[in-house]
């Protein structure tokens, strides 16, 4: 998979990382309860855990994922560094959160799994820009060929 | 990629070698930074950050008084809609015991089953007779008021009451159900209990008390909202008398 191709990945999922993140934010800021199917939302949004360095881990969570939009728009070494450090960081700090949310708060925030969920994936595409030949090396045949330049068939 | 791998031998180990100390690079540093977030944090839930004690998890009760008064409206003292037909006083002290049982067996159902459906309005007026820990306890109530949230606070309140002017009323209690309460501005919260806006409201209440002739809490009041509230006596603070007048009045 080209650059190209990954840097197209890293931009969709940070959108959509960007979209929870604004919802929670959006609901912090504003005071509103935010919709939970596993009841434990507000728990978590409204614990001591919710907060790091004095902001909302929400607004941390949205500045994150349009950094990462940021390096998506370029396809330079910088931007593809920043990209893999702040993924991973966001990875290491869900799991984090993750534990917090099962062994202290007994309670789970369903908009923190997908956020979660969407971080890992984005990590994998962030890490991947690095090494654009291993991640072509691993993909199906089909997806490999047809990135490959037309003069080389 | 094609060109990756008919390149000549000696590109490509160096290429691995780039993308090694790149990863490694990207690694430490993503350590270094993740590491740093997690001890802000931990600092942070356990007040170390800020040197004040605040507790790292919601108080006792929390989301259940969420669940119960997610979506109601509130102004001030009073919970649910301002056009309900019905509208339920309550004298209380927030030290009294048996306003705290109350508000545990049968606030939630008047809540459930009038208040939700807009049948039903219920306006708190708080006293502070029983001691210093009344005074701060409906004081950060009536602040939460200023808020609209006064009912959350007071709910939590009871749930966490301690023993009568046994100190239970205090910061690390108020911070954690500041923290609890969704929407609830902590600092506001802690900073208006001494405003005049609150002074205000707590002499309104007393004053309406001793108009009533409230002699004990809780006391209540029933009747038509905007018409004549005459005093609801029961034998006992079950829903069931609740009802029965409450149902009373809108049949009639």
């Amino acid at each position: 998979m080209t650059d190209r191709g990954l840097r197209i990945v890293v931009g969709g999922l940070a959108l959509a990382g960007a979209a929870i993140a604004g919802y929670l934010t959006h609901a912090r800021l504003t005071g509103t309860t935010v919709t939970c199917a596993t009841g434990g939302c507000e728990t978590v949004q409204s614990s001591a855990y919710s907060e790091v360095l004095g902001l909302p881990v929400a607004v941390v969570g949205l500045a994150a994922y349009l950094a990462l939009l940021g390096t998506a728009l370029a396809a330079n070494d910088l931007a593809r560094l920043t990209g893999a450090a702040l993924a991973l960081v966001g990875v290491v700090f869900g799991a984090y959160l993750l534990a917090v949310q099962v062994v202290v708060l007994d309670a789970i925030c369903q908009w923190c799994l997908a956020s979660d969920a969407v971080m890992a994936l984005l990590a994998a595409a962030a890490v991947g820009r690095l090494a654009p030949d291993r991640v072509a090396a691993l993909l199906p045949r089909p997806l490999r060929t047809a990135t490959r330049p037309a003069a080389s068939r | 990629m094609a060109q990756a791998r008919t390149a000549p031998g000696r590109s490509a180990p160096g290429r691995a070698a780039l993308t090694r100390s790149r990863l490694a690079a990207v690694a430490a540093l993503a350590a270094i930074l993740s590491l740093s977030l997690i001890a802000a944090s931990l600092l942070g839930a356990r007040g170390g950050g800020g040197g004040g004690v605040s507790p790292s998890v919601a108080v006792h009760g929390a989301s259940q008084v969420e669940r119960l008064l997610q979506g109601i409206p509130q102004e001030a003292g009073v919970l649910g809609e301002p056009a309900a037909p019905v509208t339920l006083v309550e004298y209380a002290d927030l030290q009294c015991p048996f306003c705290a049982e109350w508000a545990v067996t049968t606030f939630p159902e008047l809540v459930d089953r009038y208040v939700r459906a807009g049948l039903l309005r219920v306006e708190l007026r708080g006293l502070a007779f029983i001691g210093p820990d009344s005074e701060t306890a409906l004081r950060t109530a009536l602040a939460a008021g200023e808020q609209d949230r006064l009912w959350h606070v007071v709910e939590l309140l009871y749930l966490n009451q301690g023993g009568e002017n046994a100190g239970w009323v205090d910061d690390e209690l108020l911070r954690g159900i500041a923290r609890s309460v969704p929407g609830l501005d902590e600092e506001r919260l802690l900073a208006e209990p001494g405003s005049e806006a609150v002074g205000a409201r707590l002499a309104e209440a007393a004053a309406a008390a001793e108009a009533a002739g409230v002699t004990g809490t809780p006391w209540f009041e029933l009747g038509p909202t905007g018409g004549d509230l005459r005093r609801l006596e029961v034998s006992s603070l079950g829903p069931g008398e609740f009802r029965a007048a409450i149902e009373a009045l809108l049949a009639g």
